[in-house]
């Protein structure tokens, strides 16, 4: 049913001049659902955020969002209709203050009320953003980065968050709380698409899942059908025999 | 004079001139802050900005040194002087961008520091071309109050400067820092792509830096003509290359670096002319920069910027 | 097509008939001739006067072509050599510096350097006499000096900083000359700066022999810069201008021919200000600033960077639109103006505004057309017959010998010991071992992240390591600069393939052999039997390793890299590496972005590469590939060695899945396993 669907991406080809990274790629991410993008190195995983954000075009296919076609949208029209990003490696702005990022991830809308109550509620969330809004970015660990940058996308009032990899570089500590977090975001009614290499981390917070391998899905499902599948393992390990 | 008055003094022409030399070199560093492109036109658009102040000025009848103005007409005078110029060389910045830049935006390598030579060249040679070679009398409608302190002599048009230099800092500065525009701009420099996921234009970022940095310059030419009475097609490059040198020595991409290096600069060059000699200030100069460049290119303040890929 | 244009095809068709070869010797004989007839055809001394300055001014835009345009080195300050070959030879004939009289100069006075000159009413006096054809070298040997003396602190620096730092010592020269009057005269101007002397015959105030000088030095020039161009200097230089950290990843020594880069061109600048003076017979500040050096600029620019002879007639042509065709433009316009009554166009003097259409001609030539008017010819070394009409086949190792030198040392190809990378509070690798026998391959593999890349630029020296050793064949390689590791014999190749764009197949894997080469300036120019020699070897021992790939890139060998199919160019990038017969071979994802058949395609080389003896250390994830080609798998995981084994057994191992797939830390689904 096209009307709880929030995004979509329908036969979708991009290359890099004669490369081609993603092979007739289809996505479809429900209203309210987590869905992750899993997959080893290499795969296409990053090509895929970038074409949601409008980084990257692709050369051929649709991608829908709410039932409109953006893939010509600039980027910032796409932030603008509720699409926000939570970047690879957090890549906040390392020399402004904590809450001048989260500023920043409010850059299209008018301050009022709705920021105020959005400041509120990513203080909330994140009670140590709070402490150190007033500290520079690029001091923080790598943990408070990432919710700094969850928060910063946050504030863009998104209904929809794409992830890039929330996982990378954190300790166990911090990836457990950041998946919290997700669930958290989540249950208030944000859909997240998730890229992440962490399969198991994040088929136990994602309702479904995707698999990439060499720009191809490979595998989709929920992700208990996925949990239980084991050729995951071999895509990860580059093993499987894509035609 | 004694040595302290002549201290005094060189400490008076120093801080005037390094006002200037602040503006030119702040209104440069925006651009690279954002761009990391050298804009050589930088300096002849402040040369420009110099020649649209004089005509502002002749337009309500102000001649070299004859009419002098007080009170409000002297100050509104001033105020619309500063608008037109500043508007103006701001307007030039941009049409340089859109024209000779932005089409280059993509190109690797020397290809857009060469296209601001070419600018640059335009520029100087225009103006020489259409007034003439010699130095041209710049109006100065201010009264001649002065103050002495001993033999050094402080002057109302140096007081206009510090005034008019630090207000314009202190507005930039308040601008970067508080404006969303402004805070766009400081994220552009230190993250384009992840600024532009932000939602924010980079093109218009970029219009704005060299709308900025241009009205800045001109307003540094405004200055020039009210300190030396004079202004003429070459002033461009003298002042240019202490202003860069400013700039550099603040760390490029620095903004309170560039205001710190102005000064700084500003003072050497009194000092030095006067202790050691006028003739060899440009060497002084000179050898800083290139100091500064092979030993410690990050400047006093700044840190490295980071390689183009 | 109109008329004219049609006529002019058909007039030039039976040109196209003959061979490239044929016809470039002949169009240089054409144009020899024309230069050398020029003054007895056209005899106006003025013009021959405009004609020697041109070419004057070609040599200058020749000299900073080597800089700017082969080795890709802003240099903003050129002028500044100019410089200093014209007053060292004003100074060495002048009478501007006069020391008193002494026997130490007999010996000098002998030889005709100086003279002996009475001194009216004080001490007798030196006066320098040095000849003009013994300054001409000695002024670009001077100013080659200077050229190093300037570079050395400044040549590390990036594109733009550098052309700051050129700016700023361009600066700095005419404003000493300016100021140290008793070596210079100043402002004023070095005078009576003596004409040349050939055979007793002194030059006047004639044009004509001052242009044939130039014509000899524009000539002289051009020969050097084609030779150096296309011998493995040239090579280098582009290689630099291109990529500089895969240049010295294969081998090139930045640092030494960038310094030959900065020296060549202004020994060159040098020659030609001695000649510049000399003709003029005055020297004053004004002739050597910044305005010059962008004069210089723009005839480059114009002609075509990096273009030898595109340069020439850039020059050519600046000097020509200067002193010709600007005053006639001027008088026509003034015409106009009279005609329809503006008087307006009647104040444009042309003339005046060159420096503006210098200005123009920047602009224009940066957005429209940044090759030049005369782009640089690709001229990769000409193929025989039997070489362009290789057999077309799917390619095999078995022609390379000498790759497998290396599986008989007694040494491990190679040891990483306890190897520490960190970059500011992040620790990409923890205390790494690692080791890679002799003849062996073995494989990285480990999740994003893992520090495999480091690895690789660690041990190849493009990143510095906070501890550890690495030993290449028993030598310690640690520390050293990438160019040195590649010579003892570490070749490697780049996750995201670094190759030189504007090159050509070629000309790419010949980069490889540069520090298998011995040519030196001297050799490439004077075409030494050795070099053509050395030449000819690399070349074939080239085609062998183009061979290995079939057809894939043989038949594209005169093609730049950037119009190859991304397969295509990884091809290149390792027929590179192996061009410098290397002792262990580095792959960096070799298989990334290839379809399963290309895959198979490459891995089978890989093996017939390593059948030969070759040691190879490769990253790869696609474990089949691995599990294929290696001996050994290393799993790298956050940094730090996980385990290490044969590649069955790894894939096996539960935490290698775990460290691919991630940990779970939530209680429960341990999946996977």
């Amino acid at each position: 049913m096209s009307e709880s669907l929030l995004l979509e991406f329908k036969d979708v080809d991009t290359y890099y001049g004669d490369l081609h990274v993603l092979k007739q790629v289809n996505y479809t991410i429900g209203k309210g659902e987590i869905v992750s993008l899993l997959g080893g190195n290499a795969c296409g995983k990053s090509t895929t955020m970038k074409t949601i954000m409008g980084i990257v075009r692709p050369t051929r296919g649709t991608v829908i969002f709410e039932g409109k076609a953006i893939e010509r949208l600039s980027t910032a029209e796409r932030v603008r209709r509720g699409i926000a990003p939570v970047l690879e490696a957090r890549r906040l702005f390392p020399r402004m203050t904590v809450f001048e990022n989260l500023e920043m991830g409010a850059y299209t809308r008018k301050r009022g009320p709705e920021f105020d109550q959005d400041l509120d509620r990513v203080y909330g969330l994140f009670p140590r953003v709070k402490e150190r809004r007033l500290q520079v970015a690029g001091t923080l660990s790598g943990g408070e980065q990432q919710m700094v940058a969850i928060g910063r996308a946050l504030m863009a009032r998104p209904r929809l968050i794409c992830m890039d990899e929330p996982s990378m570089g954190l300790s166990p500590l911090y990836v457990e709380q950041v998946f919290e977090i997700i669930k958290e975001i989540n249950k208030q009614g944000t859909t997240i698409f998730m890229v992440e290499q962490n399969a198991n981390m994040a088929l136990s917070v994602a309702h479904r899942a995707y698999v990439l391998q060499t720009g191809q899905v490979v595998l989709s499902g929920t992700a208990a059908s996925l949990r239980e599948n084991e050729t995951i393992r071999q895509a990860y390990l580059g093993e499987m025999q894509v035609q | 004079m004694t040595t302290a008055d002549l201290l005094l003094q060189q400490l008076i022409n120093g801080l005037s001139l390094g006002a200037m030399y602040s503006l030119l070199a702040l209104g440069f560093t925006l651009v690279y802050g954002i761009l990391e492109l050298i804009n050589f036109a930088h300096f002849n658009v402040f040369m420009v900005g110099s020649f649209i102040a004089m005509w502002t000025l002749q337009m309500f009848g102000l001649t070299g040194q004859d009419v002098v103005m007080t009170g409000l007409p002297l100050i509104g005078v001033l105020l619309v002087t500063f608008a037109v110029t500043m508007t103006g060389s701001g307007v030039l910045g941009v049409v340089i961008e859109r024209v000779s830049l932005r089409p280059l935006r993509n190109v690797k390598g020397p290809a857009a520091m060469i296209t601001t030579i070419g600018v640059s060249y335009i520029l100087f040679n225009l103006i020489l071309l259409g007034v003439g070679a010699d130095s041209k009398n710049f109006p100065n409608p201010l009264p001649q109050a002065e103050l002495h302190f001993g033999d050094a002599v402080l002057r109302l048009r140096e007081v206009l400067i510090w005034i008019v230099a630090s207000v314009l800092m202190v507005g930039l500065w308040l601008f970067v820092q508080k404006s969303k525009m402004g805070k766009a701009m400081r994220a552009t420099a230190q993250d384009p792509e992840a600024a532009r996921m932000m939602g924010v234009v980079v093109d218009r970022v970029i219009v704005m830096a060299f709308f900025l940095g241009s009205a800045l310059a001109g307003a540094g030419g405004l200055i020039f003509g009210l300190y030396y009475n004079f202004t003429s097609f070459i002033i461009g490059f003298t002042a240019g290359l202490r202003a860069f040198t400013a700039a550099v020595l603040g760390g490029i991409g620095n903004i309170p670096g560039a205001m710190a290096g102005g000064i700084i600069i500003g003072l050497i060059e009194t000092m030095g002319g006067q202790f050691i000699s006028t003739a060899w200030t440009d060497v002084i100069i000179f050898s800083i920069l290139v100091l500064v460049l092979v030993f410690r290119p990050a400047g006093l303040f700044g840190r490295l910027a980071p390689s183009k890929s | 097509m109109s008329g004219a244009a049609t006529t002019f095809s058909i007039l030039l068709r039976p040109f196209a008939r003959i061979a490239p070869l044929h016809r470039r010797r002949a169009g240089l004989l054409a144009i020899t001739v024309a230069a050398l007839a020029f003054p007895l055809l056209h005899d106006n001394d003025a013009d021959i006067d405009a004609a020697a300055n041109a070419l004057a001014y070609a040599t200058l835009a020749l000299g900073l072509n080597i800089v700017v345009g082969f080795a890709g080195l802003l240099d903003l300050g050129y002028a500044a050599f100019f410089a200093i070959g014209a007053y060292a030879y004003g100074i060495a004939t002048s009478f501007q510096v006069m020391p008193d009289w002494s026997p130490f100069w007999e010996p000098f006075a002998w030889l005709g350097l100086v003279a002996h000159v009475p001194g009216s009413g004080g001490p007798d006096q030196v006066h320098f006499t040095v000849s003009f054809w013994i300054m001409m070298p000695v002024s670009a040997v001077l100013a080659a000096g200077f050229g190093i003396l300037f570079g050395a602190p400044t040549l590390r620096l990036k594109g733009d900083y550098l052309a700051i730092v050129t700016l700023g010592f361009g600066e700095i020269v005419p404003i000493v000359v300016r100021n140290w009057d008793s070596l210079t005269n100043g402002a004023m101007g070095l005078n009576g700066i003596a004409a040349p002397r050939l055979f007793g015959y002194r030059f006047g105030i004639d044009a004509e022999p001052y242009y044939y000088v130039a014509v000899g030095l524009v000539a002289l020039l051009i020969f050097i810069s084609t030779r150096l161009r296309d011998s493995r200097i040239g090579r280098a230089w582009m290689a630099i201008r291109e990529d500089e950290i895969a240049a010295g990843a294969m081998g090139v020594n930045l640092v030494r021919l960038k310094l030959l880069a900065f020296a060549i061109g202004a020994g060159f600048a040098g020659m030609t200000g001695t000649f510049y003076v000399a003709k003029l017979q005055t020297a004053t500040p004004e002739m050597f600033g910044f305005p010059v050096s962008v004069m210089i600029l723009v005839m480059v620019v114009l002609g075509g960077i990096g273009s030898i002879w595109g340069v020439v007639v850039g020059a050519v042509l600046l000097q020509l639109l200067q002193s010709w065709f600007l005053q006639d433009l001027t008088q026509w316009i003034h015409a106009l103006g009279r005609l329809i009554g503006m008087p307006l166009l009647l104040r444009i003097d042309l003339v005046q505004s060159i420096e503006l259409i210098f200005g123009i001609i920047l602009v224009v030539m940066m957005l429209y057309r940044r090759e030049g008017l005369i782009p640089a010819t690709r001229r990769a070394p000409a193929l025989t017959f039997d070489q362009q009409h290789a057999e077309v086949r799917r390619g095999s190792t078995i022609a390379l010998q000498g790759l497998g030198e290396g599986a008989k040392s007694p040494h491990p190809a190679l040891e990483v010991r306890g190897v520490t990378v960190k970059f500011g509070g992040l620790t990409a690798l923890k205390s790494v071992d690692i080791t890679v026998p002799a003849g062996g391959v073995v494989a990285v593999i480990g999740p994003n992240g893992s520090g495999k890349s480091t690895l690789f630029n660690t041990i190849t020296g493009l990143t510095h390591a906070d501890a550890g050793r690495v030993k290449l064949y028993g030598t310690d390689i640690l520390g050293l600069p990438p160019h040195e590791i590649l010579a003892l014999g570490a070749a490697r190749t780049f996750q995201n393939i670094r190759l030189f764009p504007n090159l050509t197949v070629l000309e790419n894997v010949l980069v490889g052999q540069h520090s298998r080469l011995r040519t030196g300036v001297l050799g490439a120019i004077l075409h030494l039997p050795r070099t053509k020699a050395e030449e000819k070897r690399a070349l074939e021992w080239v085609m062998e390793i183009v061979a290995v790939f079939g057809n894939r890139l043989m038949p594209r060998l005169n093609q730049t890299v950037n119009g190859l199919s991304y397969a295509n160019r990884r091809r290149v990038e390792i027929a590179r590496a192996l061009a410098s017969r290397p002792k262990l071979l580095l792959l960096d994802e070799p298989t990334a972005g290839m379809n399963p058949a290309e895959t198979l395609e490459l891995a089978e080389q890989i093996k017939g590469l390593h059948a030969l003896g070759l040691t190879i250390l490769l990253i790869e994830h696609k474990l089949d590939v691995v599990t294929n080609l290696a001996d050994t798998v290393v799993v790298l995981d956050h940094g730090e060695k996980l385990t290490e084994g044969r590649p069955e057994v790894v894939r096996q191992n539960e935490d290698v899945i775990t460290a691919y797939l991630g940990r779970n830390t939530a209680a429960g689904s341990a999946a996977f396993v």
